[in-house]
Parts: structure tokens; sequence; C-alpha cells
């Protein structure tokens, strides 16, 4: 008799590949009805569960490329990159670069980035709830210690990048309808955004240059003092008092710290 | 060994009021419409995520109604190491709700680390049993309470397996001390699935071991040789399930019973419809025989 570990060795292996004379041999075939009929029924729900998850996560991308053509893909996705965590919230995270590398895809270079705009907008989504940085905390810090403030965003928050005006794609296919889908023309260049969350709901703060950069060296755990010339560096127009102000009203920032002395103004330390 | 029973699970205080299934498209129109149901039951792994949203409505819901933590990934018969970050995080969602049920299947749904979703039959053998009973145990003695198991809806049999499964779920009761989430609807998929006698399943279920009912509706779908029904949940309870659910009050009493449906979602009255037609004839049956009874469990 085949042990446990056996039997489910070769029944996952049945749903993941298909079947076999050994899978089947280990099925009743009851009521006129073949063992692969019956194991069929949850190669399906295997797939067709996985994909809807994929298409929840993606919507934006499945409209783009078409519900057929994007249960192909999910389909090919589940094949090579199995889920591995009970969480299914948790699945998919690899299907940008998978879009990515996918060749008949070729013609729309946006879609991978057009993804992983809708894979942060699910993690932020799902992020931990954290408090607002209290701006009158920081009036106590003292003048000659203000470069070595550290600001440190929302764990509900992700930097997404792209040469492609994805969020103008992602806006214009979030209509209900075919026909309310406006244009966006490639030619609007790329886009710099913060993905974060207001009252639960997930938004979108456009970033300029400077005030990626800036967000990005805080985010990597770096003092003011570095993070300002780090966007000066990137952006001659940078306005430190402004960015500084527009993101503490937006609630960007969780909390702050204070770097160490020897830390604040010397490049490369975090 | 376990606990005794009475020390581990009492029969939550809960109204003798059908519950619903809780899904994400139905959290904003429950909150607004405050429907009177007996409990609401959401997938505890829907909840997994640090915060936001989800987590928050729960939070609203659990304020004004009890609640039932229904496991569908926990892998309880795979041969897989017990996933230990799950149970933390089952663990920590059991602290913060307070559910008055925690519950999970008879199946695997993982393999090698391969997640499938699938609540996959385990093949009834000795075996089978004594590797159930192990983890039914680690995972009491892990969330420091008794869980429910429940029966799963199955589209084959194994060939091997030599425990019938009303015996199989008798004796991982008596060894655990866990309790039984019956699934009605499940027991009739798999008897009309398998050809067994779905009322003859139901008389050989331990009276006092039916903690939890579960109803939810089906489809049919025709294959070369006959019929197989799939465990849709996405359609009303239909007539059959309801008659097996009449016997199953008459056996076990008036026991909690919860209405899920997850596919195709009707809107949020529909599904409440069927939990008070569940409530009509919850009403005509004795409550089931109370051990302690912990207010604190209630809403």
């Amino acid at each position: 008799m085949l042990s446990l570990l056996e039997t489910q060795a070769l029944v996952a292996d049945a749903l993941r590949r298909g079947g076999g004379a050994r899978v089947t041999a280990l099925l009743r075939d009851a009521n006129g009805i073949a063992a692969e009929r019956r194991l069929h029924v949850y190669r399906n729900n295997h797939v067709a569960g996985l994909a809807a998850a994929l298409a929840a996560v993606y919507p934006v991308t499945a409209r783009l490329v078409g519900d057929d053509f994007f249960r192909q893909l999910a389909r090919a996705y589940i094949a090579r990159h199995p889920s591995t965590s009970a969480d299914l919230h948790a699945f998919g995270s690899l299907l940008p670069a998978f879009v990515g590398r996918h060749e008949s895809l070729a013609a729309l270079p946006y879609l991978a980035d057009v993804a992983a705009l809708e894979w942060a907008v699910h993690e932020v989504y799902h992020e931990a709830d954290e408090q607002t940085l209290d701006v009158a905390a920081l009036a106590g810090v003292a003048a000659e210690a203000q470069t070595r403030i550290r600001l440190h965003l929302q764990l509900a928050t992700r930097f997404v990048a792209s040469p492609f005006p994805v969020l103008a794609i992602w806006r214009a296919n979030q209509a209900a309808g075919d026909d309310a889908v406006a244009t966006v023309s490639l030619a609007d260049g790329g886009v710099h955004a913060l993905v974060a969350r207001q009252d639960f709901a997930v938004e979108f703060r456009v970033l300029g240059a400077g005030e990626d950069r800036f967000l990005r060296e805080l985010a990597a755990g770096r003092p003011l003092a570095f993070a300002v010339p780090a966007a000066l560096d990137v952006d001659s127009g940078f306005d430190f008092a402004s960015t500084l102000a527009r993101h503490l009203a937006l609630g960007t920032f969780r909390a702050w710290s204070l770097a160490d002395g020897d830390e604040g103004g010397v490049e490369g330390t975090a | 060994m376990p606990l005794s029973r009475s020390h581990w699970l009492p029969r939550p205080a809960l109204a003798l009021c059908a519950g619903i299934g809780l899904r994400a498209e139905h959290c904003r129109e429950f909150l607004e419409a405050d429907p009177d149901v007996g409990f609401v039951e959401v997938h505890a792994e829907n909840y997994f995520g640090r915060g936001g949203l989800p987590l928050h409505v729960l939070g609203r819901a659990r304020r004004d109604h009890a609640l039932s933590l229904h496991g569908v990934g926990l892998s309880i018969g795979s041969t897989d190491p017990l996933d230990d970050a799950h149970l933390q995080r089952l663990a920590e969602l059991v602290a913060r709700f307070r559910p008055a049920f925690v519950s999970e299947h008879l199946c695997w749904t993982s393999h090698r680390g391969t997640h499938l979703h699938d609540l996959l039959p385990l093949p009834l053998t000795a075996e089978a049993l004594a590797h159930v009973v192990r983890r039914v145990d680690a995972v009491q003695e892990r969330l420091g309470r008794t869980i429910l198991i429940e029966n799963v809806s199955s589209y084959f049999e194994y060939a091997h397996s030599t425990i019938p499964e009303p015996e199989f779920l008798a004796a991982v009761v008596r060894q655990t001390g866990c309790g039984l989430l019956l699934d009605v609807n499940n027991v009739y998929v798999s008897a009309r699935n398998h050809g067994f006698d779905a009322a003859d399943y139901i008389e050989r279920i331990p009276r006092d071991a039916v903690f939890e009912l579960h109803l939810a509706g089906h489809v049919r779908r025709p294959v070369p040789g006959g019929e197989i029904l799939i465990d849709s949940h996405s359609e009303p309870v239909c007539a059959e399930v309801w008659a097996l659910y009449a016997l199953a009050l008459r056996r076990f009493g008036a026991v909690p019973t919860l209405v899920e449906w997850d596919n195709d979602l009707p809107p949020l009255a529909v599904l409440v419809g069927e939990a008070r037609k569940a409530d009509a004839l919850l009403a005509a049956f004795e409550r089931a025989p109370s051990f302690e009874v912990d207010d604190a469990l209630a809403a």
C-alpha cells in the first residue's frame, strides 16, 4: 500500500503536470466515471482559483492583453511559479518580470511596468497600519541636529518608476465599459510616483525627479543631510521646504529618528 | 493527551440564528445594512495581510457579531511540516478577534512547499488517521484551544482507503478532543459522486461531536459516464440538501449553522435570505446540549 507521502506526491504531480497510469491506479473508478475525469475537476479548480487570484490583482494588465490571453498567461505563470504560501494574496509577485520576459508581449513594452504598478497597489492595500508622523514632534529638535533627522516612510508605500505613462494607462483602464477608455499617448513620457494609502484607499503621489530621489534616500534610512544634496544632484530646482511640507501634509511619514552625530553628513552611510 | 473537551470547547453562546460567510465584495453592504445574522465566518488566510481595509472591516464586523475563523490552507493532512509562520499568524488573528470557532478541513492543500489551493481528500488509512491526529493535537496545543474539523466534498476516492469517512472523523474527534464542522452540502456532493447514502453518513457521525453546520450550493457537471457534482458555493442551497440539513438537526440538535456563498456572489439580501431559511428549521429543534458556556466568546 502506498504511503501518505507517496500518495500526495503522485496526486500533486498529477494536478500540476498531468496524470498517468500510476496516479489513476490509485483512484476508484466509481459510478462509471473514470478516475482521470475525477482528477480533472481538481486540476481545473487549481488553475481556475489561481488564475482568478491573478486577475484580481492585475485587472488592468488583463484588460490590456484581453481575458483570453491573460488566461493563457496565467496558466503559464502558474506552471512556472507555483504558489508557495497558503495566503493567496502572496501569489503573483513575479508576474511583472514574467510579463517582461514574454516575447509575444514585446509589442506592449509598458505592460511589465503596468503590472508592477498593480502589484505595488496590491501590496500597499494590505500593508500594516501605522501612525502618521506628528509634525510637532520635530519642532523640539535643536537647530544643529536638524540635518541628522531621518524621516521614516509609512510601511504602506511603494515607489514606482517607468519610462512610460503607467499612471495614465492605469487610470484610463479603471472605467467599467470599453467605450470609456481614454487614449493615452506613450509620448507623454515616464513617471515617478509613490503608491500610498489614505484612509485605507490606495492613491498615487506623482513625484518630481528630485522629490523621488529625496524620498528614496529617506526610505533607505539616510538623514536629511544626505537626502537633500542627493535630490539637488538630480534636480537643481529641488525645493526642500515645499517637498517636506507636502509629504508631512500627505502623511507620507510615520516616524522620525536622529542619525548618530558622526553619521549626519557622511556620504554613503545609512 | 489532549485536555477533556468540556475544558477546551464550550459551545459558544451564539444566538440560534444562522450565520453567513462574509466575503470582501459584501463587506461595505454588510456594514451599512447590518443584517441580523447569528455570526459571520471568514477565511482566515484572507486576513493574513499586515493591515489595511480588510482587517479594519473585520474589526468593525466583530464589534456586533460573533465570528468564526475558517481556515482553508493550513494543510492539516499534508506530509509537509506544519507551517510555523502560518500558525503564528492564525494565533495572532485568534488573539485579536476572539472567534467563537476556529476551523480547518480534513484535507491536504500543499506538497513539498507548493500550495495547490485545492481541498484535496486524504486516503482514509490508519497511517493518515495517526498523522491527522498528531497534527490536530499540535495545532490545538499551539492555539491553546480546540478547533473544528470539516469534512470536504470530494471528486475521487482512493482505492487504498480502508476507513469510512464518518468513522475516520469520529476517531479524530475521540483522539484529539476536537469538534466537527459538518458540511451538509459536502456530504451530499460526495455521496452523489461516490455512490454512498448521505443520510446513513450523517447517522454515523457521533451525536455530540458537531459544533457547527455548513450549507452551500453546488453545480452538476455532466461528464462521460454520468455527472460530477462540484462544490462551487455559487448557488442557492438545493432542496435535497435542505432535507439532509433537517435530518442533521434532528440528530445533532440546533447547531450554529452557516451559509457559504463564494462565487457568482448574489446581492447580500439573497444570502441573508438563505440564512433565514436555515433559521426557520433551527427554530424547530432543541439547542444542542451545552458544555460550559463562556459568554466572553460570544458577541
